[in-house]
């Protein structure tokens, strides 16, 4: 009777290393690192109880942040694919949208490169306080909308949002620019000291302005006397 | 340049070549390809299993490289979708519904799919065999997707296509982990997001030039290349893992063509038949239920006996001496001493087993989920009940009834198709819930000793009579109530002390196969 494994016999299987295997297994490395670092700022933040976006608050948070990505090697594509494990994966059970922001603000602002491209159209959860103290010479575009705080207390930066933003759009920004193409929300620019803020569609209300400039669909509305005053917002 | 190759020689080369490349992908079992004509401007295409390669396709780039080598490229190519991805029609199912939930198009969906099981099989190929597919790629004509694709082959395989597409998507599409293929619809979804604008770019320019449709250049990846009986267990497993009803609906319109073609319909017992159109719904009940098989058991129909001895009685003069019990009459023939036997006639249930048939009232009033808004656990619990009576060989009967008085019902004489008892199954009324008693007169007479299988949620207005009628009937009672009620307590309550109803809760699909039909608590205690 004929072996029907015969053909098997001498049977070499040969296997390339291909720099695929070497991409996916780095990305893998540094995700797993980004991950733990959340995990460790989270750990911090939890012993707050309650997470109130707040100025002591948002420093803190960042300042533990920046910590804890320290030495953190990663390129633009990571911080994208944290925030698509942030909304999905089970591994972490809660997403704590201002932490998550904070942190997502971080490693922006620590990347190496400086354009730095978030695909984010399809996340499901819209992410307060993205592009936070953004510094001079970095560039960050979001594509997708995003929530509460966005572009807070830029430094210089230019921070292009192809989407819409909620609340408290550029609050406490100094200097840089804000792009956003769809609408926002109330209080824009609260508290805002310097920089610029362009809003391609419509603005719901200002805040307290101090000093700096806002545009609606090209029209200058602050500084100047229009619709809007800082008292309405 | 190399000299043109005669189709008869394409196919020579393809009789040396096959039993290498068979070889290099571990002996599939899928018949020896062929060299012929092909619709459209592609290089192959594969039909049930059956791979023809497009010989316009080879005389093309036989002008540019070695005919052998394009050939060895195709068949890696061809046969890596069989053996590798998507392997099977499930997968194929898969891959595609994530891709729509990213683009929502089809054609979008079924490009991008595509594209990403090209990725997939090439790039195996590339790593665990030697393959000419580089080469096959450096000489390929190329759209706007293409470049990107071949310079995501640069990346990701190290080896120069000379192609120029956009680097950062190229970044993004070289981060996925095409060969892990437990993370197959992560990445496809992660694969469609990021060549999202691509796609839609490319179906721009194509409607602009109108009439000329863009083709995946290696060959489309339809159905067809999938056995009838490999669609019939991939939608059963899809049913099985799809995200709800409202997925396999969509997916199976969307190839409702080919699945047509295919001889695809919900006519015909299996669901493959005359070719109907198909009712996505009934369709994922169907394959649905073929997933979970739940136990019957069957009861004896016949009675059958004989003659035998029972008790003595002492003989006497005249009476046959053929009974005679010689044990007990100490071998004397005596009246008063000589003992005959009394013969009884005896009852058994004997081998003759077999499953009566059964009627299915269904509940559809508006307490219950609309099943073809949402899947329904008792249009599934119904669906099971059929198909297991019908294995078995049993017709099925059906009432479906919302509030039965005011017309709201639909009465199914006994049946054995099971697409017109599943149609009766899945109407919904969305109505009152009373159960007309007069409408099972009928059914009850049709067939002799037919079970009852009862599905609802047991918020029947007219309950106690229901009640008062299953407990004057003999016949073997299967009631299932979905969720939990004070109506289902009473109920529970009213029917615990009778032998032959038995009572089933089902609140999660995994309760469904813990159903035993036909069950009767006492089944030696004389109530068959």
């Amino acid at each position: 009777m004929r072996n029907p494994f015969e053909e098997f016999k001498d049977f070499e299987r040969r296997r390339r290393d291909i720099p695929l295997d070497q991409i996916v297994k780095s990305k893998n490395v540094t995700m797993a690192r980004i991950m733990e670092g959340y995990e460790k700022l989270l750990e911090e933040e939890v012993k707050e109880l309650v997470w109130l976006v707040q100025y002591n608050t948002v420093i803190k948070a960042y300042a533990n942040a920046e910590k804890s990505i320290k030495g953190l090697e990663f390129k633009p594509e990571d911080i994208e694919d944290f925030c698509y494990e942030l909304d999905s994966s089970d591994r972490i059970p809660y997403m704590i949208t201002g932490p998550a922001g904070i942190y997502i603000a971080a490693l922006c602002n620590h990347c190496e490169e400086d354009e730095v491209v978030l695909k984010l159209e399809d996340i499901k959860t819209q992410i307060n306080l993205l592009g936070y103290r953004l510094p001079a010479g970095k560039r960050l575009l979001i594509e997708g909308n995003v929530g509460d705080f966005a572009g807070i207390g830029v430094e210089g930066g230019e921070l292009i949002i192809e989407g819409s933003a909620k609340n408290y759009a550029g609050a406490g920004m100094r200097s840089g620019k804000l792009v956003i193409t769809k609408n926002v929300g109330h209080h824009t620019g609260e508290w805002m000291m310097g920089g610029e803020i362009r809003v391609g569609g419509r603005i719901r209300g200002l805040g307290n302005i101090m000093d700096g400039k806002i545009y609606e669909r090209e029209q200058l509305i602050y500084p100047k006397d229009g619709r809007y005053s800082p008292r309405n917002g | 340049m190399v000299e043109k190759v005669r189709p008869s020689k394409q196919t020579e080369a393809v009789d040396r070549l096959w039993q290498k490349v068979r070889r290099k992908h571990l002996f599939p079992e899928i018949p020896k390809p062929r060299v012929g004509q092909i619709h459209g401007n592609v290089a192959m295409e594969m039909k049930n299993k059956q791979i023809t390669l497009s010989g316009d396709f080879l005389d093309r780039l036989g002008e540019k490289m070695e005919t052998e080598e394009v050939l060895e490229a195709l068949l890696d190519h061809g046969v890596g979708h069989h053996s590798y991805c998507p392997w099977d029609f499930k997968t194929h199912l898969t891959i595609y519904a994530e891709a729509k939930r990213v683009v929502g198009d089809k054609d979008l969906a079924k490009r991008a799919a595509g594209c990403f099981m090209d990725v997939v099989v090439d790039t195996n190929c590339v790593k665990r065999n030697e393959t000419t597919l580089p080469r096959l790629y450096r000489n390929m004509e190329r759209g706007l997707l293409e470049e990107v694709i071949f310079s995501l082959y640069e990346k990701i395989w190290g080896i120069d296509l000379g192609s120029r597409g956009d680097p950062k998507t190229v970044r993004r599409l070289s981060r996925i982990p095409y060969l892990d293929r437990g993370r197959w619809p992560e990445s496809v979804h992660r694969f469609t997001r990021v060549i999202k604008q691509l796609l839609e770019e490319e179906q721009r320019e194509q409607s602009q030039e109108k009439g000329k449709e863009r083709e995946n250049m290696m060959g489309g990846h339809d159905l067809s290349s999938f056995s009838p009986e490999e669609v019939d267990q991939g939608l059963r497993d899809f049913a099985k893992e799809a995200r709800g009803l409202k997925e396999f609906r969509e997916v199976v319109e969307d190839f409702e063509g080919e699945l047509t073609d295919l001889g695809y319909g919900t006519e015909g017992g299996m669901g493959r038949g005359r070719g109907g159109l198909i009712d996505a719904d009934i369709l994922y009940y169907m394959k649905l239920a073929e997933n979970y098989s739940i136990p019957i058991r069957k009861k004896c129909l016949e009675k059958r006996g004989y003659m035998h001895p029972h008790s003595h009685s002492p003989w006497e003069v005249g009476k046959p001496v053929q009974d005679i019990d010689v044990w007990t009459s100490f071998g004397k023939i005596m009246p008063g001493i000589t003992q005959t036997w009394k013969k009884h006639w005896g009852k058994t249930f004997g081998d003759q087993e077999s499953t009566p048939d059964c009627i299915i009232l269904i509940d559809s009033s508006g307490s219950m989920i609309n099943p073809r808004k949402n899947l329904s656990y008792a249009v599934l619990g119904a669906a099971c009940a059929t198909d297991a009576y019908l294995r078995n060989g049993a017709r099925v009967g059906a009432y479906n009834f919302s509030d039965a008085p005011m017309g709201n019902r639909i009465v199914l004489d006994f049946a054995s198709e099971r697409e017109v008892i599943y149609r009766v199954l899945c109407k919904y009324f969305g109505g009152g819930t009373a159960l007309n008693l007069k409408d099972l007169e009928p059914l009850m007479k049709g067939a002799q000793n037919p079970d009852i299988f009862l599905i609802t949620d047991m918020k029947i207005t007219n309950l106690g009579k229901i009640i008062t009628y299953l407990s004057g009937i003999k016949n073997r009672v299967t009631a299932v109530y979905i969720g939990e009620s004070n109506y289902a307590h009473r109920f529970t309550k009213a029917m615990a002390d009778k032998g032959n109803v038995s009572i089933f809760n089902v609140t999660r699909k995994e309760d469904i196969p813990k159903i035993v039909l036909g069950k009767i608590r006492e089944y030696f205690g004389g109530t068959i």
